[in-house]
């Protein structure tokens, strides 16, 4: 199907490029990290404070920075790279599925440096759990993230403060995600119900999609 | 025996382009057929990179009707004609960091070409040896051979000309003249435009813009 | 190529033997078994700093010099000086959540300090990526270099400046700190460690040396664009 097909070779590109330019893991990725001193820095070595708030510390970090990641592609957009793209005959729909998807790989990567780091730094409560339901509830997160980051980036592009313009879009329309994505790892932590938060998790993603598919004709037309 | 009426790929009646309260575009009336090699010159911010865009369907009319290819400008039909049509731009819209082969084959694999073509065509524009060199590195000449290809490997029925033959040698500029002839022997045409009359010199027709305004030279 | 292949060599059966003595010296009266880890975490530390130093100095030679070997020297030894950090870091604290009982201890500025030194040479590497032209590169990262190397007598002198959960520096000026029965592991551990620190540093200005020599032919090499085929094009 020529859709899956175009989406498919979207999201191919942009990892391949990803992978010979290296702005993901090589720059916002240690850098996300490198935030994680800031609060005990400033704070001061209170170690029960720190494992308390080590939870929200992840996710406060995990869409800002997610976002840079999510963005990236959109900002890295010319004219003639839109242009390109229009008269291919690639459908914008394609190419939204397409770096949604290349979105959530690379989001899943550094969610999961992110976790690892702030086990470490923080020492947060982690009960063994259920993991692959952690594992899809934050994949469910990445894909949110890269939904919602690409919707804002068709929306401001060609703007001049495109940048600033997507990131403010994104943050406020995240926090779905954010709640059903924390909520959930927290149910698993503690061996409570999870239904509720996944679903909301879920329903989002789908909304999200369906928004964007529906919207990136009149978005590319919008252009004209 | 009435021969059947060769329908233009192109026509514009009374369009008219605004943006910001600027007029890019006034009354301009224009028919492209089959076989036409038309050139547009005219100085620097007069519209021809505007006219070129109109006719690639990728701005909408704010006033005035016409159609590209069948499809009437300013609706949806014109999203199923794009494929049709080829733009050499100012701007190289090449993948930097894929290599000059990555880049065609990218080309090839969205538009469900034959990726088998890649090469020859590559070979054909002289860059076979240079297949795998990343276009980042590669000169302006370079880029724009490599554009040609694509076009060579889309074959496109209306190909657009933006400054192509700007800052080429001999042998890019060859290429240009060579892939002109190969759409319109196959019932295409070309629109090409340059603020350099000189490079407008094989066109079947030319035409002069000045202040958005088309009139025939 | 040959050189290096003799140098990595000898690093792996330095560290074979490191590997081996280490798992046969006696464990320690405290911290039991988990006291091995020592020998790696204290050795890629030391190489970690030593490394970000050998930077610092071929940096300064560069903005003196100008020559690209200063360069070439200054990044592998980032390279090598961030995979050793990194190491030291992981291995520290796996041994401090067996030890201490927590991975990182905020209140040690030996543990801060390392971090925002890795962090910092992260973005060395991170910089050099993002410049393409070599010269430039060369500058801005010799600049980087030199300056960043304040970090490392801070963080090495940490110890000493605060009282802290981490211990003090192994070898003093006094003598060792260490039981003598562990000081052959140590030694072993950190020769194996030198070789492997001479080895990377080798085996990366190597590379470096053959990327800048096929950068060169590429730009060199016009002649890959040949004249085209016009007779082609109608038929392609």
């Amino acid at each position: 199907m020529k859709l899956l097909r175009q989406a498919r070779e979207v999201a191919r590109v942009d990892l391949v490029v990803e992978g010979r330019v290296g702005e993901t893991l090589r720059v916002i990725v240690p850098f996300a990290v490198a935030a994680l001193l800031v609060l005990p820095l400033a704070q001061g070595p209170n170690l029960a404070l720190l494992r308390q708030v080590g939870a929200a510390v992840f996710w406060t970090l995990a869409v800002l920075f997610g976002m840079q990641i999510a963005l990236r592609q959109s900002a890295n957009d010319t004219d003639a790279r839109r242009d390109f793209y229009a008269l291919s005959g690639v459908d914008p729909a394609a190419r939204f599925l397409g770096r949604t998807v290349s979105g959530t790989i690379l989001l899943t990567v550094f969610l999961a440096v992110l976790f690892l780091a702030t086990l470490a730094l923080y020492d947060p409560p982690v009960a063994g759990g259920d993991l692959p339901a952690l594992v899809l509830a934050v994949v469910l997160f990445a894909y949110g993230l890269a939904a919602l980051a690409t919707l804002a980036g068709e929306v401001s592009a060609g703007l001049r403060s495109r940048g600033a313009l997507a990131s403010l879009i994104v943050a406020p329309l995240s926090l779905p995600l954010v709640l059903g994505a924390a909520q959930t790892a927290a149910g698993i932590g503690r061996d409570a119900g999870i239904l509720s938060w996944s679903l909301l998790l879920l329903a989002t993603d789908i909304a999200l999609t369906v928004v964007g598919i529906a919207v990136a004709g009149p978005l590319e037309e919008a252009r004209t | 025996m009435r021969l059947a009426a060769v329908q233009p790929l192109v026509v514009f009646e009374g369009i008219g382009v605004t943006r910001d309260g600027n007029a890019l575009l006034t009354d301009v009336d224009l028919e492209v057929a089959p076989g036409d090699v038309v050139g547009v010159s005219g100085p620097n911010g007069s519209g021809k990179t505007t006219l070129l865009r109109l006719v690639a369907t990728l701005i909408r009319p704010n006033r005035g009707s016409g159609t590209v290819l069948g499809a009437r400008m300013g609706t949806a039909e014109t999203f199923g004609i794009r494929e049709r049509i080829g733009l050499i731009g100012h701007e190289p819209a090449l993948v930097p960091e894929l290599t000059v082969f990555e880049n065609l084959d990218h080309i090839a694999r969205l538009g469900g070409l034959d990726r088998t073509r890649v090469m020859p065509v590559l070979e054909t524009v002289g860059l076979g040896g240079a297949a795998h060199r990343r276009v980042r590195a590669a000169s302006r000449g370079m880029q724009r051979r490599v554009e040609i290809a694509h076009m060579l490997l889309r074959q496109p029925e209306l190909l657009l000309l933006d400054e192509a033959a700007s800052g080429l040698d001999a042998d890019a500029s060859g290429l240009i003249d060579a892939l002109t002839r190969r759409v319109t022997s196959s019932g295409g045409a070309v629109v090409t435009v340059s603020h350099d009359p000189a490079h407008l010199d094989g066109c079947t027709r030319q035409l002069r813009i000045s202040a958005g305004r088309l009139a025939l030279r | 190529m040959t050189r290096v292949r003799i140098w990595f060599a000898l690093a792996g059966v330095a560290l074979a033997a490191g590997l081996w003595m280490a798992l046969s010296a006696p464990v320690d009266a405290l911290q039991g078994v988990w006291f091995r880890l020592f020998y790696i975490h204290v050795s890629t530390m030391w190489f970690g700093m030593l490394a970000f130093l050998v930077t610092a100095v071929a940096s300064i030679a560069w903005l003196i010099r100008k020559k690209q070997r200063w360069d070439r020297l200054a990044a592998a030894s980032v390279e090598a000086g961030v995979l050793f950090t990194g190491i030291g870091l992981v291995v520290g604290m796996i041994w401090g959540k067996a030890v201490w009982g927590v991975a990182w201890d905020w209140e040690d500025p030996r543990l801060a300090s390392t971090a925002v030194m890795f962090f910092v040479y992260l973005g060395y590497l991170a910089l050099r990526a993002a410049v393409g032209d070599p010269e430039a590169r060369a500058r801005r990262s010799a600049v980087l270099g030199a300056i960043a190397a304040v970090q490392v007598p801070l963080v090495y002198f940490s110890v000493n400046l605060f009282r802290t959960l981490h211990q003090t520096q192994t070898v003093r000026p006094d003598g060792m700190t260490m039981s003598p029965e562990m000081r052959p592991a140590f030694f072993v551990n950190l020769l194996a460690f030198t070789l492997l620190y001479v080895a990377l540093v080798q085996a990366r200005t190597f590379v470096a040396k053959r990327e800048e020599a096929r950068s060169q032919i590429e730009v060199a090499a016009g002649d890959a664009v040949v004249p085209p085929r016009l007779d082609e094009v109608h038929d392609v």
